[in-house]
């Protein structure tokens, strides 16, 4: 029986102290681990979207909860801010809307003074390839640069793919999700 | 025996994965170029090292009947502080050797060490002979990743190396030509140790004929 009580204690003991110092160590690497896959993953979007800026808008992000997603769960919005000498000029954040096959994530970047376009990138997607997934190509994207925010964008505006109408909707849905986002939230994400 | 001949027997003596033949699983699979076998063999050896002197430290607490359990415990703690140091710091390494981080738990060779050495040495030796044994393993992992990187895609480090005509064996990147270069390698270290085991006899020979 002393015997059993030892090695339940000892291996119990070993494990907790294992545990603390597992839960120490993940608070101490979350921010890294954060700061990491978001500079890994998202960073060459926002750099294809954003330029002239001399600070780095992923150390500099501002984040914050717009409302809830289907479960109920808080959703917060990450923006990646342009700065020169300090000052927001322009900002990057991820949008979506519906395409053929599923959603569209787009990073948008608008320039906050002149409610432009400066770019947009599509990071994820599910489009069929050879149709839809020429969204991806420069081809499609680089006509949105420029373009006026202050009211809703239409296909027309734009150089729209044939053969992927809802592809390219679901790109342009994205861009105007993104112009009510900002028109919304645009105290926060600029300051 | 001293700490120095502790540490040094792992460059040779029981180079991983060679001589012990253990931990062949990461070996195979992550060293298709130079830099992920550095990356596998130092995080292996920073686990050995540490596993090895803590597991050393707690050899008379740990009743017998539980002690792999407390092996593991002890070995994943450290494993888990190597990913995570790693997915913050280095995530690009981190993202190409993905899942064999989190195996390095039930890769033989920290397990090994625990049972056949630091369960019955001192803190120091077990330190020394789990820092030799995991770099040895590091430089073994270096070594193939280099000779598949170079001869499987013509680079060292992700530089060009070879002349501009050459056509890279992309067989020795997969898993078949993984097991070929180990399989070569295991050989030429077979070779040298045949030959120095027989110079030593004839030397003792000769030694005994003078005499």
């Amino acid at each position: 029986m002393k015997e059993i009580a030892k090695l339940v204690v000892v291996l119990a003991l070993i494990c907790g102290i294992s545990g603390f110092v597992l839960a120490y160590v993940k608070d101490l690497t979350a921010e890294p681990i954060e700061y990491a896959k978001i500079k890994n993953v998202k960073e060459p979007a926002v750099r294809s979207v954003l330029s002239g800026y001399d600070n780095d808008p992923i150390k500099d992000r501002i984040s914050f909860p717009v409302g809830n997603d289907k479960y109920g769960r808080p959703v917060s919005l990450v923006v990646f801010p342009a700065k020169k000498a300090g000052k927001t000029f322009a900002v990057a954040f991820e949008s979506s809307g519906v395409g053929y096959k599923g959603p569209i994530g787009v990073m948008v970047g608008v320039d906050v003074d002149s409610n432009k376009l400066t770019g947009i990138s599509v990071i994820s997607h599910s489009e069929t390839p050879g149709l839809g997934a020429r969204i991806l190509e420069p081809g499609f994207t680089e006509p949105f640069r420029g373009q006026d925010l202050s009211k809703d964008l239409t296909k027309d505006n734009i150089q729209a793919l044939s053969g992927a109408t809802l592809s390219t909707n679901g790109v342009v849905a994205a861009v105007n999700n993104a112009r009510t986002m900002l028109a919304q939230h645009r105290d926060k994400m600029v300051n | 025996m001293s700490l120095m001949k502790e540490f040094t027997k792992g460059f040779w003596e029981l180079l991983p994965p060679f001589r012990l033949v253990l931990g062949l699983c990461p070996t195979l699979a992550v060293t298709t170029s130079a830099e992920n076998g550095l990356g596998m063999g130092l995080a292996t050896a920073f686990v050995l090292a540490c596993s090895n002197m803590l597991i050393s430290a707690l050899r008379k607490i740990i009743p017998s009947k539980v002690r792999i359990a407390a092996f593991i415990v002890v070995v994943a703690t450290f494993v888990v502080v190597v990913e995570l140091t790693m997915q913050a710091y280095f995530y690009a390494l981190y993202v190409k050797l993905g899942i064999f981080i989190p195996l390095i738990v039930v890769n033989c060779i920290p397990l090994g060490r625990a049972e056949a050495f630091a369960s019955s040495n001192g803190v120091l030796a077990s330190g020394a002979d789990g820092l030799g044994i995991g770099l040895g393993f590091a430089i073994s992992l270096f070594s193939l990743g280099t000779i598949r990187e170079i001869f499987g895609a013509g680079t060292f480090w992700g530089v060009h190396v070879m002349w501009s005509g050459y056509e890279p064996m992309a067989f020795l990147l997969k898993a078949p030509g993984a097991f070929v270069c180990l399989g070569l390698m295991l050989a030429a270290i077979n070779l040298i140790s045949a030959r120095q085991a027989k110079r030593k006899l004839e030397a003792a020979r000769l030694a005994a004929a003078q005499a």
